[in-house]
């Protein structure tokens, strides 16, 4: 096999891998974008709290980090339905911009609580297996990263299992499509709605928890995950969660070749390409269904 | 020459043809009824002529140029104007701006706004909302936004206007009302195109009627001949008469 | 002042009312007030002292932000969440004119200004086609890719940013930033008034009824998306004279910009003076808080931010100013946006 051939297929291998974890940050946002319309700008700061779980759990406990992730998740799932039923259903009918603009006040408030309480300094997780890789043929491939990539399916497989097979599921599918109806059928759409959040937020700890094994964990970690969180809803459209999966996979090639092509100060030019690519082709997103009149 | 003519006119949505090959010509001066149950492509068919869907197959001129896939703000300036079903006020601006809007745009450089404001007045009077132009759009009552949706259509100084179910909903003195200005806007010259349900007013109105049904146009004459065509009754599943005073075939 | 319009419903968040104000009592009292407003703040600098010179300067900045963003945000429906990206164009232009050009701050503004309202131009040919939600992060986006070129970039000064020359005297900066809000407010002031005003409301009230009534959209769109980028690049480019520094990460930053929508939201979003009162009110609130502790002032923002969202989401002068009192129109708003 040449050289460029399998750096080629190694930068296959990495952009998939690295892909999962974009997935699962793209989930929850994907999920709350689809059934709330709310766009949850501090959905980074989640991933951020779910990655200090994970730390805190390992560090202080000796806990294994993905035995932390059920935690991290449970812990957010109850945050997300408080948030959700006490303060994000006070103005889920108004304006996007007014729900964009209290998920930023969420932001402000949970970034600069974490900065005070644990400071701005660099953590990281590393485990007695961080460093172990798998040689499969040409290709290296790191276990913290096959590891993260069926994690972030499992939970992929788990979220659309418990959409389309569950009565929550189709209770939240329901609200989503028309609130009124869902109303009118006798569905508690605030606690639906709490129990979508919890379970976004729930997929968002998970996530920070799985990003928190490769990457560093500081409090200002949130920006770049929302701003993923964003191309992969775009990408692969939203409220579906094949759509998170593929967009998720289709930014970690793009960003990986990107980054072997252009070098890693570039990932935010190639996300924003794509990103407008495909809302002026399809702006629904790659799975998400056509729009009508021309604007 | 048709003031407008529609040739072959397709529109697919996926696999479902919501107008299928459909022929229309309007001569200039004309007030033409277009009918159909619902769902029969009405509504679609003025979309495309104004520009807002493009056809999948087929082609539209107007006045002899070629109309199809143009932009709708540039077909509104070559002079059709059209009502929306549900009436589509600029709801926070006032009822005055809002017929100012038409005035100001209907030419590229058309006028200012303050002859616009002024111009308007005077389509608000014609259509009798002339006491409440300084109300926002959104404090008005239904039957006053379709009025709205008629005076922002005149103010375009359209020469063909295309009418989309103006008539719903009112009482038999306010359709005559009503009629009776379409009337006399035709006579100061602009040609209408009207989708109506409410039979008597296609009836006494529309000199010829076209009938749309699933897309496709099943009678076309005038409304005597048209009522009649078996074709056409059995369309309208409901209908036992022709001429009947009721809301009209569902 | 010139009131802010009466209950509606939310269009796109921004409750704004189109063309010229039906009074022409209002509008007198309005400028009467600015007039006096503005006689106030030119003899300023004489008779207070540099702290309060400064604090005062930054509320200028801000309420050209937020004046500006009303622009595209307000009054055309378009929320724009990376006005920063021109902030940081004015700043970068003006920078790198001077200290590498040797150009006069007065001639190295306008040039900020310039190239940031065709890069708007540009940009906004593409991104004002997208729908609300769509084109909020795409000019996010826009944002993070201009930090991340300059800070790439060997011209930019890459990751560690550029400093310009000094200024004489602080008032520089005061009588400056207070020359540009002017023009932001006249801004203001003046488009409803013409005749691209009413395509623009229009636009944002309902667009397809609009195109069907002779308006071709994106040009007014552009229009206004480019006078919210050159206001925010003459802000860009005082602020980096002021700073005498600049670095990709502080000035290519989100919090920018989104102050300036909760302080147009808040002043009353669509009305002229609504978003300087907005900046005055919450940018002092702001020195209240960081006088009291300057780690959580940003804690203390948050909490403020979803507190206004929830209470008085259309705006504080709305809530204020309700006949109905504070706590009927508190209930009101509540009623209409909760579950």
């Amino acid at each position: 096999m040449s050289p460029s051939t399998q750096i080629a297929l190694q930068n296959a291998v990495n952009g998939l891998l690295i892909g999962g974890t974009y997935a699962t940050v793209g989930l929850g946002m994907s999920l709350v974008w689809g059934v709330l319309n709310v766009i949850n700008i501090a959905h980074g700061a989640f991933v951020m709290l779910g990655a200090y779980t994970t730390y805190w759990l390992f560090t202080l406990y000796g806990l294994d980090p993905f035995a932390t992730l059920p935690l991290a998740g449970a812990a957010l799932f109850v945050l997300g339905y408080g948030l959700q039923r006490i303060v994000i259903n006070q103005v889920i009918r108004a304006s996007f911009l007014i729900t964009f603009l209290l998920t930023f006040g969420f932001d402000l408030l949970i970034t600069n609580t974490a900065l005070a309480v644990w400071t701005a300094d660099v953590r990281a997780v590393t485990t007695a297996y961080s460093g172990r890789s798998l040689h499969l043929g040409p290709v290296i491939v790191p276990a913290i990263r096959l590891m993260t990539l069926a994690a972030a399916l499992l939970v992929a497989a788990v979220l659309h299992l418990v959409m389309s097979r569950t009565r929550l599921g189709s209770a939240i599918r329901a609200t989503a499509s028309d609130q009124e109806a869902a109303r009118l059928m006798g569905i508690p759409i605030a606690h639906i709605y709490a129990l979508t959040f919890a379970i976004a937020l729930a997929t968002a700890g998970i996530a920070g928890g799985l990003a928190g094994m490769s990457f560093p964990i500081y409090p200002a970690m949130g920006a770049n995950y929302t701003f993923i969180g964003f191309v992969v809803c775009v990408l692969g459209g939203l409220g579906s969660v094949a759509g998170a999966l593929l967009g998720g996979l289709i930014f970690g090639l793009l960003t990986t070749y990107a980054a072997g092509w252009l070098g890693p100060n570039y990932d935010y030019i190639v996300a924003f390409s794509a990103l407008i690519l495909v809302l002026l082709a399809k702006p629904t997103g790659l799975l998400g269904r056509t729009v009508r009149f021309r604007g | 020459m048709a003031l407008l003519a529609a040739a072959g006119v397709t529109k697919l949505f996926g696999r479902l043809a919501a107008l299928n090959r459909v022929d229309v010509a309007i001569e200039p001066g004309e007030i033409v009824g277009l009918i159909g149950p619902n769902g029969a492509g009405k509504s679609t068919l003025v979309n495309l002529i104004t520009g807002m869907e493009t056809p999948t197959a087929g082609r539209i001129t107007f006045d002899g140029a070629d109309i199809t896939g143009r932009r709708p703000a540039a077909i509104a300036r070559l002079g059709i104007a059209r009502t929306f079903q549900i009436a589509q006020p600029f709801r926070n601006m006032t009822v005055r701006q809002n017929v100012a809007v038409p005035s100001l745009f209907r030419a590229a450089r058309a006028s200012g706004v303050a002859e616009a404001l002024d111009r308007a007045d005077g389509v608000l009077d014609l259509v009798g909302l002339g006491a409440k132009r300084a109300l926002p759009a959104r404090a008005l009552t239904t039957p006053d936004l379709r009025r709205l949706e008629l005076a922002k259509a005149i103010a375009l100084g359209p020469r063909l206007m295309l009418l989309d179910e103006v008539m719903a909903g009112l009482t038999p003195a306010e359709t005559d009302a009503e009629m009776a200005l379409l009337r006399r806007i035709n006579t100061q010259g602009i040609t209408l195109l009207v989708i109506e349900h409410v039979l008597r007013v296609v009836m006494g109105l529309c000199r010829r009627i076209v009938v749309l049904h699933h897309g496709t146009k099943i009678a076309e004459g005038s409304p005597q001949a048209v009522t009649s065509d078996p074709a056409v009754v059995a369309a309208y599943l409901g209908v036992r008469h022709a001429g009947r005073d009721d809301a009209g075939p569902r | 002042m010139i009131r802010p319009p009466a209950v509606g419903t939310a269009v796109s968040g921004a409750e704004a009312t189109a063309g010229p104000l039906p009074s022409r009592a209002a509008d007198a009292r309005g400028i009467a007030l600015a007039a006096a407003a503005l006689i106030a703040a030119l003899v300023l600098p004489a008779v207070l002292n540099t702290y309060y010179v400064r604090i005062i300067t930054g509320i200028f900045l801000f309420g050209i932000l937020a004046s500006a963003w009303n622009l595209i945000g307000g009054y055309t429906g378009y929320p724009d969440f990376g006005g920063a990206a021109f902030l940081g164009i004015g700043a970068y232009t003006t920078g790198i004119l001077m200290l590498r050009g040797h150009a006069p701050f007065a001639a190295a503004l306008p040039a900020g200004c310039i190239l940031a309202a065709i890069a708007a131009a540009g940009m906004g040919a593409l991104l004002l086609r997208l729908r609300g939600h769509y084109f909020a992060i795409a000019t996010l986006g826009f944002m993070l890719v201009l930090r991340q070129l300059t800070a790439n970039l060997d011209i930019t000064g890459g990751g560690s940013g550029i400093n310009l020359p000094a200024a004489s005297d602080f008032t520089v900066f005061y009588y400056w930033m207070l020359g540009a809000l002017v023009v932001a407010v006249l801004a203001g002031f003046a488009l409803p008034r013409t005749r691209a005003g009413y395509a623009i409301a229009a636009i944002r009230e309902n667009q397809d009824a609009a195109q069907v009534l002779g308006i071709e959209p994106l040009p007014y769109k552009i229009l206004a998306y480019a006078a919210n980028a050159f206001l925010f690049a003459a802000a860009g480019g005082i602020y980096a004279y002021w700073l005498t520094f600049i670095e990709p990460l502080t000035i290519f930053n989100i919090d920018f910009t989104v102050q300036a929508v909760v302080m147009a939201l808040f002043g009353g979003p669509g009305t002229v003076f609504g978003p300087v009162v907005g900046a005055v009110i919450l940018k002092t609130l702001d020195v209240v808080l960081t006088n009291i502790s300057l780690f959580l002032h940003n804690v203390f923002f948050g909490g403020l931010v979803c507190l206004l969202v929830i209470f008085a989401p259309r705006g504080l002068a709305e809530i204020f100013q309700s006949p109905a009192g504070l706590r009927a129109s508190i209930r009101d708003a509540l009623r209409e946006n909760r579950v």
